[in-house]
């Protein structure tokens, strides 16, 4: 799978690999189990709020991570460019949440 | 070169044809650069929105508000969804014009679920809940935070639509298969902010 071949023919005809279904397909799996443990912490109730919220972000950072690496192909090479990009993007985004929880309600 | 367009497959298309050309390339590039102005965006809301998340004005709050069965709903259907976009990329660098266009409607189906889902949710809201966009500071940031996802999806629908009917008009060619790529990308974009709304939105407000 991980070789790349040529037609016996020599022609243009090249055969090259291509990735197969099934690590996006775990990847989804993935995806789906932390989403249930996210949706069960809060729907069972009487867990610590504090854990819960700790909980649910690890959960959601991680599912991101992995979605952004697989299926945007950010692990891919090539894409240093890009990584550049979205975490210039995270920064800011970052920076203005933690100023609305810090400093608006700083007392 | 007659039947070139039939079976791009055939040797005619290069094996990444979103990579193929400069041009193709560089739309790929500045995406990205617009992907990470959009998450300045939503950054911003979700910033807004935590602030502003516990400011009820005696309307109704998060934990009254949310039922978890329609938001993950709502969740599941948006993951398929970005499965699909990655299987109709799959069926692109194989040069599968059918099942990239079916894979493709399945994605825009799956939007439109989620669409109305939203929709369902909003309506029900506004009806039975007296929760509209100006009843607290908490309403006017849950609509324009989740409205503007919302909105992406939307978006993300109509455009996906119309490289539907590209693809059937003009093929699988280095033109067209960049746009397709880059749809994707966005796609999975929203997906990615989906999973932030679930989480900070409806979890942590169910949680308090």
């Amino acid at each position: 799978m991980a070789t790349e071949q040529h037609s016996q023919e020599g022609v243009v005809k090249h055969r090259h690999r291509h990735e197969g279904p099934q690590k996006h397909i775990v990847v989804f799996i993935f995806s789906i189990v932390l989403t249930l443990i996210a949706f069960a912490a809060v729907a069972a109730g009487g867990v610590n709020p504090a854990f819960a919220v700790v909980l649910l972000l690890v959960m959601a950072v991680l599912q991101v991570f992995v979605q952004m690496g697989f299926w945007m192909h950010l692990k891919d090479r090539g894409h240093l460019i890009p990584i550049i990009f979205m975490i210039g993007g995270f920064f800011v985004a970052g920076t203005s949440i933690i100023m609305a929880l810090y400093w608006v309600w700083w007392d | 070169m007659t039947t070139a367009h039939a079976e791009p497959a055939n040797g005619t298309l290069p094996h990444e044809p979103e990579k193929a050309t400069l041009e193709g390339r560089n739309k790929v590039l500045a995406f990205w650069l617009f992907l990470g102005g959009e998450a300045v965006l939503f950054g911003t809301l979700f910033a807004t929105f935590l602030a502003l998340r516990n400011q009820t004005n005696e309307g109704p709050s998060a934990n009254e508000l949310f039922h978890l069965p329609l938001v993950a709903a709502a969740t599941f259907i948006l993951l398929v969804s970005s499965l699909t976009s990655v299987f109709a990329i799959q069926a692109m660098h194989r040069g599968r014009v059918a099942q990239l266009r079916n894979w493709l409607l399945l994605t825009v189906l799956l939007g439109l679920g989620f669409l109305g889902l939203e929709i369902y949710e909003f309506a029900e809201y506004i009806r039975h809940e007296n929760f509209g966009m100006t009843t607290s500071a908490f309403s006017s940031a849950f609509y324009t935070l989740v409205g503007f996802h919302g909105a992406h999806v939307a978006f993300g629908i109509l455009w996906i639509a119309v490289l539907i009917g590209q693809l059937a008009r003009k093929g699988l060619t280095v033109v067209t298969a960049p746009k397709i790529y880059v749809s994707a990308m966005y796609w999975h974009f929203i997906d990615v902010v989906w999973v932030f709304i679930f989480t900070v939105v409806y979890l942590l407000g169910k949680v308090g």
